[in-house]
């Protein structure tokens, strides 16, 4: 009886371990028999995740291939760069993913798909081109400044167009600053330079240094401090900036607090200032914010700079290794040239498109203001990403989020930027 | 076939799944990990890169690395501390839900249930608490008022930063180790407390003579995971803290709460330098080898047998 027993069990056991093996094999087989593709993409705008999963299930009933949409990023703890390297390894690949520049371009090169004379390339002029080949398909115009609350201003009698150097910013935010009890505001600022928040500060505000009242496409500011060269100048100036910011946050928020802390404070009137960019819409709208809101320019400079920084930020490749790059293919051109994939982008997504052959409107007040400043010739470049990713989260991010804490003085800001231009 | 042989052939099969899947996910990775340390492999799709042997290079580099230097040493202190926490608070428990109370069952059940949740969203509860339930602790009672200052936000400050991963590790771990104190407090003879008891020792030297000498055994098993779990924390770290508040050392920024093993994380995938922190990740697992090997046999040497 033992014996039996024994026996069945050793069999039950390897007839598991044949049986998973099978199993594996299972859902290749019923792809092939459906015969269309599937198109895996990852993105990383965590806030517009639900509207482009429902997009991919309807692009995915529309043209029968398989649609996997993937998120990643805000403040979650790993990045779309992650992530793709751990994809990469394990020999994962997403068919259509992210880069956001030509430091991303170099890291991935040698996968990343010619997409010369597609449909789409037709229709937009910011498309990620590298030699002549066009490589990326910009996802959507977007812009950062100053996000102000109209209303609040308008009850402190301060005009936003005024908001254009350093000065009138520094005189706006004093006054702010003894009415908060009348506005009802913790802060006049809602600035985050925390752990986990270094692309505001390392990325975005570090780009008023780069770019700001330079003319469009101008890189001589990057390049200088690329080459080590620090104008000690735009420098002393931008860290005046920086000081200001940090000096009219909510310190909670500023050394502590995540993009929901940070942008909840604007969305709910606590703040009446906030740094970010127009990608915050959905967030206002998921907050009820009714109020009127608007971008004004950085005041990183005492000259004015009537101007936000404005650019197609990030661009979706396709990888060539794929066995779907014809589907991958489909899925892009579908999002310009039909009206659901326009209707993602635009109202949907309520990105601000990037084809002349769309003619939707976002409804977001801060994505219009972008589409304004736009429209009159008011932007600047977008020169951070000329940086490393390292470069800027490891090595400047700390020393922002250290002047942050107080640790250090504007002073010892100064010396440890132009020494980490110096010695990068 | 001998009862000996059909034992045997049973053994490996019931042993093969387990021992293929330790084989796959374990000793092939480790050693493809410790080869790929001696080059200069980057696991990124960049062009007209040739895998090269460069020697020691990445692991000389690794010690030349301020950030490395740093978390190696908070990780040393942080461990320390984090021991010694774990384990007066788990022995304290396991004395406290030993002793002859009502609802002990209950107290065990709810000490051990922090351990259950995961790392990550346990940093991501704490983070909450430390950053907005605290300081509305000082709204609502007066003496505590400063706790409202941001100044004294706990997350906002190295030093109480790291404290604060010691508080989270504690309340995840402790209710485990308390587990296996409880296991072995309940197997010393009450014979022997009773006999010491007639003879006049007092609670503390009953304690000090009779209990911990009779439990050694676990103290060296609770010192081995208490180590080990310490050395190696990283979910906690990257929810609770993401690495900051920053910091200087060596005359560099960096991050102030990172552990070891974020930093080799960010190494890896932030810094793109995959063979530097393959590298690093070979370090950390000889240095946690040799410490945990001492702790084991200073800890072996106090046990008695009955």
């Amino acid at each position: 009886m033992k014996r039996i027993l024994t026996v069945l069990l050793t069999l039950s056991v390897l007839a598991a371990l044949v049986g998973c093996s099978k199993k594996a094999d299972a859902p290749k087989a019923a792809e092939e028999v459906k015969g269309g593709g599937s198109v895996t993409l990852v993105q990383n705008k965590p806030e517009i995740d639900p509207q482009l999963q429902a997009y991919g299930a309807l692009w995915a009933e529309k043209t029968g291939h398989e649609a996997i949409m993937k998120s990643v990023g805000g403040s979650s703890s790993i990045t779309l760069g992650q992530q793709l390297r751990a994809d990469y390894a394990a020999g994962e690949m997403p068919d259509i993913f992210i880069i956001a520049g030509i430091e991303d371009y170099k890291e991935w090169e040698s996968i990343i798909l010619d997409m010369s004379g597609e449909p789409w390339t037709k229709e937009t002029s910011v498309a990620f081109t590298v030699d002549g080949k066009t490589v990326g398909f910009p996802v959507a115009v977007e812009g950062w400044g100053m996000a102000y609350n109209k209303d609040m201003l308008d009850k402190a009698g301060i005009d936003p167009a005024s908001l254009t150097n350093y000065d009138a910013y520094k005189a706006a935010f004093e006054k702010l600053d003894g009415m908060k009890e009348e506005l009802g505001v913790d802060s006049v600022v809602s600035m985050a330079a925390g752990p986990e928040m270094g692309w505001v500060t390392a990325h975005h505000n570090f780009n008023s240094l780069l770019s700001n009242g330079l003319p469009y496409g101008d890189q001589s500011a990057a390049q200088d401090l690329l080459d080590g060269k620090v104008d000690a100048k735009r420098l002393g100036e931008y860290a005046d900036w920086v000081e200001l910011l940090f000096m009219y946050a909510d310190p909670a928020v500023l050394t502590t607090g995540n993009y929901d802390s940070q942008v909840g404070a604007f969305a709910t009137s606590k703040a009446v200032f906030l740094h970010q960019g127009n990608w915050t819409d959905p967030n206002m709208a998921q907050a009820n914010a009714t109020f009127k809101m608007g971008f004004a320019p950085h005041g990183s400079m005492k000259a004015d700079t009537e101007g936000i920084f404005v650019s197609a930020p990030s661009f979706y490749v396709i990888n060539k290794d794929s066995k779907n790059v014809e589907a991958a293919k489909q899925f892009l051109n579908d999002m310009v040239f039909t009206a659901e994939g326009q209707n993602f982008m635009v109202n949907e997504a309520g990105m601000i498109p990037a084809y002349a052959n769309v003619n939707l409107n976002p409804a977001g007040q801060l994505s219009k203001s972008v589409q304004e400043w736009s429209a009159k010739g008011g932007v600047y470049s977008w020169n951070q990403y000329l940086f490393s990713g390292d470069f800027r989260d490891q090595t400047l991010a700390p020393i922002y989020n250290q002047f942050a804490n107080g640790a250090i003085d504007k002073a010892q800001f100064v010396q440890l930027m132009t020494e980490a231009f110096q010695n990068r | 076939m001998t009862d000996k042989q059909e034992n045997r052939i049973v053994f490996w099969v019931f042993l093969s799944p387990i021992l293929f899947a330790f084989l796959m996910v374990v000793v092939i990775p480790f050693f493809i990990g410790a080869f790929y340390s001696f080059t200069n492999w980057s696991s990124a799709a960049r062009a007209n890169e040739v895998l090269e042997f460069v020697g020691f290079k990445n692991f000389t580099d690794s010690f030349k690395d301020p950030s490395f230097n740093y978390s190696f040493i908070l990780t040393v202190v942080y461990t320390v501390l984090n021991m010694v926490a774990i384990n007066i608070t788990a022995f304290l428990l396991a004395v406290f839900v030993t002793s002859k109370l009502k609802f002990r069952n209950i107290y065990r059940v709810g000490f051990f249930i922090p351990n259950l949740i995961g790392g990550l969203i346990l940093g991501y509860i704490w983070q909450f608490i430390f950053n907005n339930a605290i300081p509305s602790l000082g709204d609502l009672i007066p003496a505590f008022s400063f706790l409202t200052d941001p100044k004294n936000l706990i997350l906002a400050n190295r030093n109480s930063a790291v404290l604060a991963l010691i508080v989270v590790g504690t309340w995840q771990y402790a209710g485990y180790i308390m587990m296996i104190y409880v296991a072995a407090l309940e197997s010393v003879p009450a014979e022997l407390h009773e006999a010491a008891r007639i003879d006049g020792a007092s609670t503390a030297e009953r304690i000090r003579h009779i209990t911990v000498p009779m439990i050694a055994q676990a103290f060296t098993i609770t010192m081995f995971l208490t180590l080990v779990q310490s050395f190696k924390q990283f979910d906690v770290n990257v929810s609770l803290t993401a690495g900051g508040p920053s910091t200087m050392f060596m005359g560099k920024p960096l991050f102030g709460t990172e552990l070891l093993a974020l930093n080799i994380y960010n190494t890896a995938f932030v810094k793109l330098q995959m063979a530097m922190a393959q590298a690093q990740a070979v370090i950390f697992f000889l240095v946690l080898i040799v410490i945990s090997l001492v702790q084991v046999s200073i800890n072996k040497k106090k046990e008695v047998e009955m």
